[in-house]
């Protein structure tokens, strides 16, 4: 209840901190997403990889 | 007797006649009527402009009065419901004994939290794309694996001049005694074509490093021939000296020195 008056009066009513929080949700919303789609990419191509098959060659 | 009154200046006269007459701007008084006994009047023919705003009912009252049948006035259109726009509204502003400024909180966040997530995904994407196009001009990976050499300096006797691949390109590494060096820095720079002093082209001056590529039309110099004692490109006969500097022929520069630093001795170019 409070929380979304606090955050609608500091956040979301004055434009210049609506593109302050967007551009800095930016920087973790990306670090989030590749590491999640890298994490996902690994677990479908499991086996295929060079650090799965690194052990064999070095 | 039916009659057929425009109201207005002489709607008074007609109030014997009219147990109810309503006129937009007075409350209209209901009347009970059978539903079985209503009659709707078709419009009367029109063929003017007159006679249809006659017959239509904008503007005044009229009153249609029988003895025999009940009259109706159709006016306050109480027959239309108004409109549910229920399932359009948020929530929190379904019940209409709550104030909307109670809620304005809630609602202004979750439409602005809506827009900033699509902000966010959307610089991301931007920035994916961006980064995408200007990654493509770079250097690819085989290229840059290329990119550096490193060479051990001390298998290379003095006097010698070794060659060596670099990007592509012929790379000479000339091991100058110290004769060479001193008729190099003995060299006046306005006899130059192109001026550079032996020290500009060298960081030790035992090592001369180079690209053997000739800046007339590009062919590959012979090492350790010439009038001068360091190059010559048999292709159009450019002579270059020990400091790979053009002294004779149609080259128009020095020979290029490529980047290059020591670490110990190995010379990494590159």
């Amino acid at each position: 209840m409070s929380v979304w008056a606090t955050l609608n009066r500091t956040v979301f009513k004055r434009t210049s901190t609506f593109a302050l929080a967007v551009a800095s949700g930016t920087f973790f919303f990306e670090r989030t997403f590749e590491v999640a789609s890298q994490s996902i990419f690994e677990r479908i191509n499991k086996g295929k990889l060079w650090n799965d098959i690194k052990h064999k060659y070095e | 007797m039916t009659a057929v009154v425009r109201a207005g200046h002489l709607a008074p006269y007609f109030k014997a006649s009219a147990p109810v007459v309503s006129n937009g701007l007075k409350i209209v008084a209901a009347v009970p009527t059978p539903v079985d006994k209503l009659v709707v009047k078709p419009l009367e023919n029109t063929s003017t402009v007159q006679s249809l705003h006659g017959a239509l009912p904008v503007q005044g009252l009229k009153p249609k009065c029988s003895t025999r049948a009940p009259f109706q006035v159709r006016f306050a259109h109480t027959d239309v419901a108004v409109p549910d726009f229920t399932a359009y509204r948020r929530k929190d502003n379904q019940n209409p004994r709550v104030k909307a400024e109670e809620s304005v909180n809630e609602r202004n966040s979750f439409t602005y939290l809506i827009a900033g997530a699509g902000s966010m995904a959307g610089a991301y994407a931007a920035k994916s794309i961006v980064t995408q196009f200007v990654s493509s001009m770079s250097a690819a990976a085989d290229v840059l694996a290329l990119a550096k050499i490193e060479v051990n300096l001390a298998e290379i006797p003095e006097g010698k001049s070794v060659t060596f691949k670099w990007r592509g390109k012929p790379l000479f590494i000339r091991h100058r005694t110290p004769e060479e060096i001193a008729t190099e820095r003995a060299v006046p720079l306005e006899s130059l074509r192109d001026p550079q002093s032996d020290d500009q082209r060298t960081q030790d001056p035992k090592w001369l490093v180079i690209i053997g590529v000739c800046t007339h039309l590009g062919c590959v110099p012979v090492a350790n021939s010439g009038d001068f004692g360091g190059y010559y490109c048999p292709c159009h006969g450019s002579h270059y000296d020990a400091s790979g500097r053009i002294r004779k022929g149609p080259a128009p520069l020095n020979l290029e020195v490529p980047p290059h630093a020591y670490d110990g001795s190995l010379l990494i170019v590159g």
